[in-house]
């Protein structure tokens, strides 16, 4: 099966053994010459059911469903290369300004980019709710939503500067502060895709650096309350 | 011994940091200052505990022994997470 997706600015072709990666990534289908290539084999499926094993996944995932990330994890491996790489986060856009939350599975991103929705309405747009790309260039950081916008498939097709990463915690107050690149930085590292290639990574090193000097570095602790989502929007667009 | 392949070191500001690649057994990272930094130049090279701390002592004026913990402390936390081959 194959189709041309562009995504980040890099049309990418998708040869793969099912067609259920072609239907998840169909709004971002092109007619553009390729880029680059990815290619999937039942061995690639199956090496990505090990890791998600590795990872601490037991659910039995069906192979359609397994190659779909064995896609994604090709296309971050070639990224670096366009000065792109994977972030895991909760990407969310206000007045063409993107803020993106980051933290553990399952301390609450995608609940605290839900309460700036409930709070700010239609102005709050989801770019990607999982697994933005974002790429670095001359001014400053740009997020781009992806086909891998998480279990509720909450993103768009769509591009936005980015502002402000804030690393969030659970918190019975909230509170929020800026932090320094120094204290941001093991966290920044962690919820990065880190590729096989040791020059990827070190490219993909030299990315986060840069991310870390453009964009506002936060850390907020937080409850489900609405005033959390008030307190960190309000802070945070000065 | 030397450093394994599948982690890099990255400096950053006076840190150093040990990054695993997608294939290495281990996920978090190891942050240290400059002796770390200069363990680890000095691993880019098959060597010895020996010649680390040989190394160590003629660039840096510390007490007696101190240069060996730092040493043995930081080759046991890097064996631990694989960093170390040999």
């Amino acid at each position: 099966m194959i189709g041309i997706y562009r995504i980040a600015e890099k049309n990418i072709r998708i040869d793969s053994v099912f067609q259920k990666v072609h239907d998840y990534c169909i709004d971002y289908r092109t007619d553009g010459e390729p880029d680059f290539t990815v290619t999937t084999v039942q061995d690639d499926i199956e090496l990505e059911r090990t890791r998600s094993k590795k990872s601490g996944t037991e659910t039995y995932y069906p192979d359609d469903y397994i190659e779909e990330l064995a896609v994604y994890r090709k296309i971050a491996e070639k990224m670096p290369e366009y000065d792109t790489f994977l972030f895991h986060g909760s990407a969310v856009a206000v007045d063409d300004e993107c803020y993106l939350f980051t933290a553990k599975s399952g301390t609450g991103k995608s609940t605290h980019t839900r309460l700036w929705r409930k709070l700010l309405g239609d102005r709050a747009v989801m770019v990607n709710d999982d697994k933005p790309l974002i790429k670095m260039t001359d001014k400053g950081a740009v997020v781009f939503g992806t086909p891998y916008n998480g279990k509720h498939r909450l993103g768009k097709n769509i591009s936005v500067p980015l502002r402000a990463v804030c690393i969030l915690e659970r918190s019975h107050e909230n509170r929020i502060c800026r932090i320094t690149k120094k204290e941001a930085y093991t966290m920044l590292i962690q919820q990065t895709y880190r590729p096989e290639d040791g020059a990827a990574l070190a490219k993909t090193l030299m990315l986060i650096d840069r991310l870390a000097d453009s964009a506002e570095l936060w850390r907020l602790g937080c409850n489900m309350d609405i005033s959390a989502a008030e307190l960190s929007y309000n802070t945070m667009k000065g | 011994m030397k450093l394994n392949k599948n982690f890099l070191v990255h400096k950053t500001g006076n840190e150093t940091i040990v990054v695993p690649t997608g294939k290495a057994n281990f996920s978090g990272v190891i942050r240290g200052n400059e002796t770390l930094g200069t363990i680890l130049d000095l691993l880019k090279k098959d060597t010895t505990e020996e010649n680390i701390i040989a190394a160590m002592r003629r660039e840096y004026d510390a007490p007696e022994g101190a240069i060996e913990d730092d040493v043995r402390s930081t080759i046991n936390r890097l064996k631990e997470i694989g960093a170390i081959d040999g």
